[in-house]
């Protein structure tokens, strides 16, 4: 009896304890939350906190802070990693994803998330009136979402879609951010525009168009326990000005460019890079159609020796201030899934080298010994005009070998539309163009080779040659393939046909750069691949709990 | 005069139309902002939905008889980007510019006078001549310049002056600064022609015939009736300033309608695009109406004309 008695007391007393833990925690947690840290950034995209009205990059810089996404980040490596769901599995027929939620997840206004939610989430994402990008996509692959339990839901795809995880990633995609069903429900669509609910680290305190958004930290959670107590996130368009306004304090961090970089750090400033987040490419157009065939870069001796008349180090040196680094092969990078890493970072860093003396001769044995003229495109997508200058200097590359570049320069605006349909203006050129850092490399290969692409750089449906065909029969097998082994040999031959074509050429790997005053924050590192520091703010500490090292 | 306003008024409408006109279709020279949404590796398939989605499928004189139809009922569209009435956001941040442009005027108006006052009582002189560096000055700095120029000495080298950003009276005085300059030079200048004009006048020798001070003579009789070319200039300068806020608010982080203008550009949001311009429009065709149905009271020979 009296046994019975104290075992009852020890777990009334366990419970007690269990119970008052997570408060005091909780309490602690807030207590070490002090000062306000200000972000300055160049954009702020559509400013809404709804994410079904905002794309890629705005999510990751300001919505990122306050929702969760169901997929998440490799911290370390980049990458995915644990989100909202702490892990995932696919059936053996690849037809169904499960997703098995992280408990004890609540949304800021004390709603605990659940299967439910992700449900709501997604089909918001597809549903109308969302401008997201991949809803087309998105409702083409899913079947239908079930709910197995509060932590539990099935994702039902209508093929096998192995590349769901990544793409409801926030590092790839901002369609994986879930939402608050039953608050949305509520208050309606309206209200929680003005008033948006997330799970994340940061709550949402005011949103000031054109102007800021602010932000209060949570006590605890998963992603990291926020070292400020408020995060705002200005809108200061103007690069001298932000970066002025971290020299002053008025902001602790500001994104900047690769041009600023010297600049900031002789003024006194840190600067952070974040490595990974792109790939500065040129590519070919239209190179197989029959009209092309007598063209000197339809061959790929020629495309080759473009190559090897680049020298990346002087582009890496000179135009990104030494904060770039070699290629892999084309949207591959150290932390892409399935993929022979290691392999492929010895065949680019030979691949890729400066041997202009080989170029002339590859040039002269296929019939250009005085070279030939090439047209080229120069451009730049919003938020990397340093490309203009890469370009610039690669045209200059390439006249040192002998060949004529007739380099035209294009407004983003005025380049995207002639990708598209017959790219008359594009047949025959070469161009600049950019891929952005993402762990899988399936997607972005079948918007640039699949014959039904956009911009089907291998060939189209009526000319598809044996290279073509190649492709989309790898590309077929890898879309229903589960063995993990398997996959990785059938993404390596995707990538060995398309780096033999020479037809899409990486330059530099390039980075996002921060100019950060040490004053204002302690020493912290961004997330390889992840330009935008969304999902980082969490984990910058103080500058007393982790001052820089000189 | 009802006959010389219900003129204006017509004069107005017609060229409202044509800034609708041109702005619609030459914005949708510029490029799409499916374009800017998308990322680089979208489907046809996602760019159809999100083509559809922003009502941007139709052909364009359909889009463009859409536009003028909910014109004509005061609907300027919903902006692609901000998703909420185009011409609500314009409102929304009017009067963040509307606070800058009485103290540009005031300080062009304070600094540009006198110069041009002391400009012409020393015609060809060293003060003449240093009166009219400034001008040239003021109109020759670029706004974006000088700007960057005053944030690096008064906030980043001296710490006098916050660098950006709405806030207190401090956070005014560099953006007037900026907007100012360039009126400084303008007020100068008009102020010295005019007061070269009026110094010449019958009625001034008059004055000093009868025996007025120098003092009375220019500050009170010359000076009063050049002012009336100045005032009338306030509507051109005005529209100056609404439109050339663009690179101080972009400079300054200020989040008016010159701002708005620059993200509507930048965005390819042709809704918000097309609702700045035509409000700007009527903002100040509505300012050079005021000012014209002034003088025309002050002088009845331009009613007449």
């Amino acid at each position: 009896m009296i046994r019975q008695l104290a075992g009852a007391m020890a777990l009334a007393v366990a419970l007690v304890v269990a119970a008052i833990a997570p408060t005091r925690a909780q309490n602690q947690g807030a207590q070490d939350q002090k000062g306000t840290l200000v972000f300055a950034v160049e954009s702020l995209g559509a400013q809404t906190l709804d994410p079904i009205l905002e794309g890629r990059p705005g999510n990751a810089v300001y919505q990122a802070i306050m929702y969760d996404s169901l997929v998440g980040f490799d911290l370390k490596k980049g990458g995915v990693g644990p989100g909202v769901a702490e892990r995932w599995e696919l059936s053996p027929d690849g037809l169904t994803w499960t997703f098995f939620l992280r408990p004890g997840q609540t949304f800021h206004n004390g709603d605990k998330l659940t299967a439910h939610d992700v449900k709501f989430s997604l089909e918001r994402q597809m549903g109308p009136g969302s401008l997201a990008s991949a809803a087309a996509s998105m409702k083409r692959a899913i079947k239908s979402i079930e709910v197995v339990d509060d932590l539990t839901v099935k994702v039902n795809t209508s093929s096998p879609q192995i590349g769901l995880p990544p793409s409801l990633s926030r590092a790839v995609a901002p369609e994986g951010a879930i939402m608050p069903k039953n608050y949305i429900e509520k208050v309606g669509e309206e209200e929680f525009r003005k008033k948006p609910i997330g799970s994340g680290p940061w709550k949402f305190v005011r949103n000031v168009p054109g102007d800021r958004i602010e932000f209060t930290a949570v006590a605890n959670h998963w992603r990291g326990t926020p070292s400020f107590k408020d995060l705002h996130v200005l809108l200061v368009p103007e690069e001298s000005t932000r970066v002025a306004m971290v020299r002053t304090g008025e902001a602790a961090i500001a994104s900047i460019g690769p041009e600023t970089m010297m600049g900031a750090a002789r003024a006194g400033l840190e600067v952070v890079s974040v490595p990974g987040t792109m790939q500065a490419i040129f590519q070919f157009w239209g190179t197989w159609k029959p009209e092309q065939k007598d063209s000197p870069i339809a061959k790929p001796r020629v495309r080759e020796a473009l190559s090897l008349a680049i020298d990346r180090k002087q582009v890496i040196e000179h135009v990104m201030n030494g904060k770039a680094r070699m290629p892999y092969p084309f949207s591959t990078f150290g932390y892409t899934e399935y993929l022979s890493n290691d392999r492929w970072e010895k065949w680019a860093n030979e691949a890729y080298r400066y041997d202009p003396a080989l170029a002339k001769k590859m040039l002269a044995e296929e019939g250009y010994p005085n070279g030939f003229e090439l047209k080229f495109a120069n451009t730049a997508l919003p938020g990397t005009q340093f490309m203009v200058d890469i370009g610039t200097a690669i045209a200059d590359m390439w006249t040192k070998v002998g060949v004529k570049v007739t380099l035209k320069h294009y407004e983003w605006g005025a380049f995207n539309p002639m990708e598209r349909g017959d790219q008359a203006g594009l047949v025959g050129w070469a161009s600049m163009y950019r891929t952005a850092g993402r762990p899988d490399v399936p997607w972005r290969y079948d918007g640039a080779f699949s014959p039904e692409s956009i911009q089907r750089l291998l060939g189209d449906k009526d000319n598809c040659n044996e290279v073509c065909q190649d492709y989309v029969k790898t590309a077929r097998a890898l879309g229903s393939e589960l063995d993990k082994a398997k996959r990785t040999a059938l993404i390596d031959r995707m990538v060995e046909i398309v780096t033999n074509t020479w037809m899409v050429v990486p330059i530099i790997e390039g980075m996002g750069y921060y100019a950060v005053n040490t004053k204002k924050v302690g020493q912290f590192e961004a997330i390889p691949g992840r330009h935008e520091l969304g999902d980082v703010f969490e984990r910058i500490p103080r500058p007393e709990q982790k001052p820089w090292k000189k | 005069m009802k006959r010389f306003i219900a003129r204006r008024l017509m004069q107005g409408v017609v060229l409202l139309f044509m800034v609708a006109t041109i702005v619609f279709f030459l914005g949708r020279l510029t490029g799409n902002p499916v374009d800017l949404m998308l990322p680089e590796d979208a489907t046809a398939e996602d760019r159809a939905q999100l083509t559809q989605t922003l009502g941007l499928d139709g052909p364009l004189s359909e889009q463009f008889l859409i536009f003028i139809g909910k014109a004509l009922h005061g609907d300027l569209g919903t902006s692609i980007r901000m998703k909420q009435p185009a011409a609500q956001a314009f409102f929304d941040r009017l009067p963040n510019t509307l606070v800058l442009i009485p103290w540009a005027l005031l300080l062009g108006m304070m600094l540009g006078i006198p110069l041009g006052v002391v400009a012409a009582l020393h015609r060809g002189g060293w003060l003449d001549r240093a009166a009219g560096t400034v001008a040239v000055l003021g109109v020759a700095m670029p706004s974006f310049w000088l700007g960057v120029l005053l944030i690096f000495v008064f906030s980043v080298e001296l710490g006098w002056l916050p660098s950006s950003r709405m806030g207190g009276p401090e956070h005014y005085i560099l953006p007037v600064i900026t907007l100012g300059t360039f009126l400084v030079a303008g007020f100068m200048r008009i102020t010295r022609s005019a007061m070269l004009e009026v110094m010449e006048s019958e009625f001034v020798k008059l004055a000093r015939i009868k025996g007025l001070s120098e003092t009375t003579v220019i500050w009170k009789h010359c000076l009063r009736n050049a002012l009336i070319p100045v005032l009338t200039l306030w509507g051109v300068f005005v529209g100056n300033l609404i439109t050339g806020a663009i690179v101080t608010e972009t400079v300054f982080a200020w989040p008016g309608i010159g701002r708005l203008t620059y993200e509507a550009v930048i965005y390819r949001d042709f809704p918000l695009l097309q609702a700045v311009i035509i409000l700007k429009s009527i903002l100040i065709l509505g300012i050079n109406l005021g000012v014209d149905i002034l003088y025309a009271y002050v002088d009845p020979r331009i009613r007449l004309a």
